[in-house]
């Protein structure tokens, strides 16, 4: 355990020291001379990212009901206290024991997003535990690490010793147990890698190699031994019902990104966007069932004593009950004066009238994402809206109350031209004119339109995965373009930084050969790249060419159908055959319908569930 | 119906949390404890409680105080009992009582007791500190200076922080550990905060006080009746 007056002193000095101290209440406390494994949970960003992670506190607490495990929790130390660690020269410690997480068993990362890899290697740095994984010997934990990152895990392959790809509350006590007995057998590293490389959703990168064309494109992907499965395939739950679901999370001290009570109420997601890898890669959609979900809220409330209650998913309006669970939940807490929110809401009636019900404060902003500015870019990348839904769910919005509105939309999505473009701008005006349609009387608040538009990232598993990204060059023209055009006070107009996202696309599509760039990057400096203050495009392009790396063939290269891309040995269920298909639909703007209505036949009911989505 | 004033303490790791975190600390240990606290109406209710000054992140506390609204009576017992079941370690509801006033909570009180340790280099006597403490409570006019940030400028301002000094006392010195005591103004109308007695010291007593050494805490909160320190709860 760290010194304690050592730590006291070092907390005095850091902003938000809470973020350090751990202790909350339904955090877990076990004496560590009774547990057989300790894993520690890290997070590769700050406490009040990850501790709005619902994925943290299920792992949390189905690993802390063994009472053989203690999970503990790390988060990435802000600068400041990353700063006063090393000049201490403490350890990065887990938040429960204090305890230096290098004499863990396991160090389990989850992967969220790729701008927080370079976190992964500080975070490896500052609990001592060397960056490569050929380099960590007996003593050292195995890292491990999970998440949607690693439906593409070959960026990090020399860095992590094995992923689970999936969903992972079955696989991890799978590997657990694996653990405990290769423990007491007194064998070495790479036994207990060989054992659970046999477990399905287990990927040990070592144990495969890679040979290239003279193109730089892959030749051949292959198992080092015939031993190694050559497909990965996900795992998935099959009943949400019959899984761990926490009745007690843990709650913050301090004021989280999502400070609530999360309620997931269905995994996967029917609409088929073509741009979404979350839409394919959590297939097949599987509901939670009211009656479980009510239960659980009750006890969350009774252990948190949270006021609000969020539901996850993604993609709310498409929970085949929605409109039970909605009028169950406010029946049962509205006298607790417990509010509701109802995150990716599609708008209709039915969501106007529960929002009205629910909102807290009436007129916070609404938001809409309708990702493209024309119908034909919308079919193009299959957003099942059409103009006359937004501007009836808008002038219906307006009609009851609320003044303040939010535009999504993406810039760079395949076969854009400078039309659709416009059509973000014309679509922001004809919401003014709606406004100013309705009867002075009618109108209230003051009208504040936000378009905001990110960079398109072509992601892996999804019809878009062969696309080239736009350059950096080509995103701030149509953002200077788009700007140009939007000349109205009524409508203010944001945009995303282009270089994250390119080196977003980088990394998203990346392969092995990137893990020496990444360390580089972060031996000049580079972490927290999610966060504007501290991303360092310079650094990151000088990374790259010092390892004769060229970004722009991972981002900005258009790729050819059979060529071998870096994740094709993972099976997430969807075909590519489907992909390519749905692919080459976009081209023509041919939409495919919501699969609920009649299945489109990607794949996952053949490999995963026997036949039924 | 009943409003219930107690006296809390905020000790270890809790004194990192701020004031707005133990506000919210405080909301959510009232559901999970199931206390009738009373809500206001509105579209935005809130739960009524009010907390009675805010304490600086990193001081630990024996004399905080708070006021609850309740929406129906409970044993004064029961709430205190309910409350600690469900609160985290370091925060502590000591002691409470049903009140009648209607004077707030955080207008009432005036004065703060801190106990300020902290290790001094070099080498100094009981006579020194005392000598110290002694000019400063002579002086009439002590002029130290405040940093203020105001639209994201720092404005720095030399104040005069004689008034908010009661009283200072030497209570312990044991080779470079020194232990003093101050009672200091705290409150809307007026507020000190502790570092600047160390500022002062430094200062008027030439003092090497070791920085990281510092260590406060609030013992107890005061109003003011007549010229005597009076406890919140009994204030009535």
């Amino acid at each position: 355990m760290i010194n304690k007056d050592t730590l006291d002193k070092i907390l005095s000095r850091v902003e938000k020291p809470a973020r350090y101290i751990g202790n909350e209440i339904n955090s877990y406390s076990k004496d560590t001379k009774d547990v057989k494994v300790r894993f520690a949970f890290a997070f590769p960003d700050i406490y009040e990212v990850g501790m709005s992670h619902l994925g943290l506190h299920i792992l949390y607490s189905l690993l802390n009901e063994r009472e053989d495990v203690f999970c503990e929790r790390v988060f990435a130390p802000w600068v400041d206290m990353e700063y006063e660690l090393r000049k201490h020269n403490i350890p990065l410690y887990a938040l429960e024991s204090k305890e230096p997480i290098n004499k863990f068993d396991f160090v389990g990362f989850t992967l969220q997003y790729e701008m927080s890899y370079t976190n992964v290697l500080n975070m490896l740095d500052l609990a001592h535990i060397p960056l490569f994984s050929k380099d960590r010997k007996e003593e050292d934990p195995f890292i491990v690490a999970g998440g949607p990152c690693v439906y593409n895990p070959e960026p990090l392959a020399d860095i992590i010793d094995f992923f689970v790809i999936g969903e992972s509350e079955e696989l991890i006590l799978e590997i657990i147990e694996v653990y405990e007995k290769w423990k007491e057998s007194n064998r070495t590293r790479e036994e207990f890698l060989e054992e659970i490389s046999q477990i399905q959703g287990v990927y040990v990168p070592k144990f495969y190699e890679v040979i290239y064309n003279q193109d730089g494109t892959i030749k051949e992907f292959k198992p080092k031994s015939e031993k190694y499965p050559n497909v990965i395939k996900k795992r998935i739950i099959k009943n949400l019902d019959e899984v761990h679901f926490p009745d007690r999370v843990i709650v913050p001290y301090i004021e989280t990104v999502h400070d609530r009570v999360m309620l997931e109420i269905f995994r996967g997601c029917t609409r088929g966007c073509r741009f979404c890898q979350a839409g394919m890669i959590y297939r097949p959609v599987r509901e939670r069932s009211v009656d479980k979900l009510l239960d659980y809220a009750q006890k969350l409330i009774e252990t948190t004593g949270h006021e609000e209650i969020s539901l996850s998913s993604l993609s709310t309006s498409d929970y085949s009950r929605l409109e039970e669970l909605v009028k169950s939940l406010i029946n049962k807490f509205k006298d607790k004066m417990i509010g509701l929110s109802l995150p990716s809401l599609r708008l209709d009636s039915f969501s106007l009238d529960i929002i009205q019900e629910i909102q807290k404060v009436r007129k916070t902003g609404l938001t809409f994402a309708p990702e493209a500015g024309s119908q034909r870019l919308r079919d193009i990348i299959n957003k099942g809206i059409n103009e006359e839904d937004l501007i009836n769910s808008v002038r219906d919005a307006f009609y009851l109350g609320w003044s303040t509105v939010k535009l999504y939309f993406m810039i760079g999505l395949p076969y854009e031209n400078y039309d659709d473009i416009l059509g973000i701008k014309d679509l922001a005006y004809k919401v003014k004119d709606i406004y100013f349609g309705l009867p002075k009387d009618k109108r209230k608040g003051n009208l504040k339109v936000t378009v905001s538009t990110s960079c398109f990232v072509p992601k892996p598993f999804t019809p878009f995965q062969w696309f080239g990204q736009n350059t950096v060059e080509t995103f701030k023209e149509k953002q200077r373009f788009l700007a140009n055009n939007i000349r109205d006070k009524k409508i203010t107009y944001n945009f995303h930084d282009s270089e994250l996202s390119f080196l977003e696309a980088v990394f998203a599509r990346g392969d092995r050969r990137l893990s020496k760039a990444l360390i580089r990057a972060w031996q000049k400096g580079c972490k927290f790249d999610g966060w504007a203050d501290h991303f360092n495009y310079e650094k990151w392009m000088e990374t790259f060419r010092e390892t004769g790396i060229d970004p722009s063939f991972y981002a900005n290269r258009h790729r050819e159908y059979d060529e071998i891309l870096p994740w094709d040995f993972i099976d997430v269920g969807v075909s590519k055959k489907y992909l390519i298909n749905e692919n080459e639909k976009a081209k023509k703007g041919i939409l495919t319908r919501d699969c609920r209505k009649g299945c489109t036949g990607c794949g996952i009911n053949i490999s995963f569930t026997g036949g039924v989505c | 119906m009943g409003t219930i004033r107690v006296r809390f303490s905020k000790k270890d790791d809790m004194k990192y949390i701020s004031h707005l975190d133990l506000m919210r600390l405080f909301q959510r240990a009232f559901r999970r404890a199931d206390i009738p606290v009373k809500y206001s109406q509105g579209f935005n209710p809130h739960p009524k409680f009010s907390l009675a000054t805010a304490l600086p992140i990193g001081v630990t506390s024996d004399g905080e105080y708070m006021d609850v609204e309740l929406e129906n009576d409970i044993d004064k017992d029961e709430f205190i009992n309910k409350l600690n079941d469900v609160l985290p370690d370091g925060i502590k509801i000591l002691s409470g009582k049903y009140i009648k006033t209607s004077k707030s909570l955080m207008s009432l009180i005036e004065w703060s007791d801190y106990i300020i340790e902290f290790y001094i280099t070099g080498n100094i006597s009981k006579e020194d500190v005392e000598n110290c403490i002694g000019k400063i409570l002579k002086k009439d006019k002590i002029y130290v200076k405040k940093v203020k940030i105001k639209n994201k400028k720092e404005i720095i301002k030399e104040v005069d922080i004689r008034s908010g000094i009661r009283n200072l006392k030497l209570l312990v010195i044991e080779g470079k550990r020194v232990i003093i005591k101050a009672t200091l103004k705290s409150g809307s109308k007026g507020n000190l905060k502790p570092r600047y007695i160390i500022d002062v010291m430094k200062k008027i007593g030439n003092m090497e006080i070791v920085d990281d050494s510092i260590k406060i805490h609030r013992l107890e909160l005061y109003s003011q009746k007549n010229n005597k320190l009076v406890s919140p709860l009994d204030c009535e």
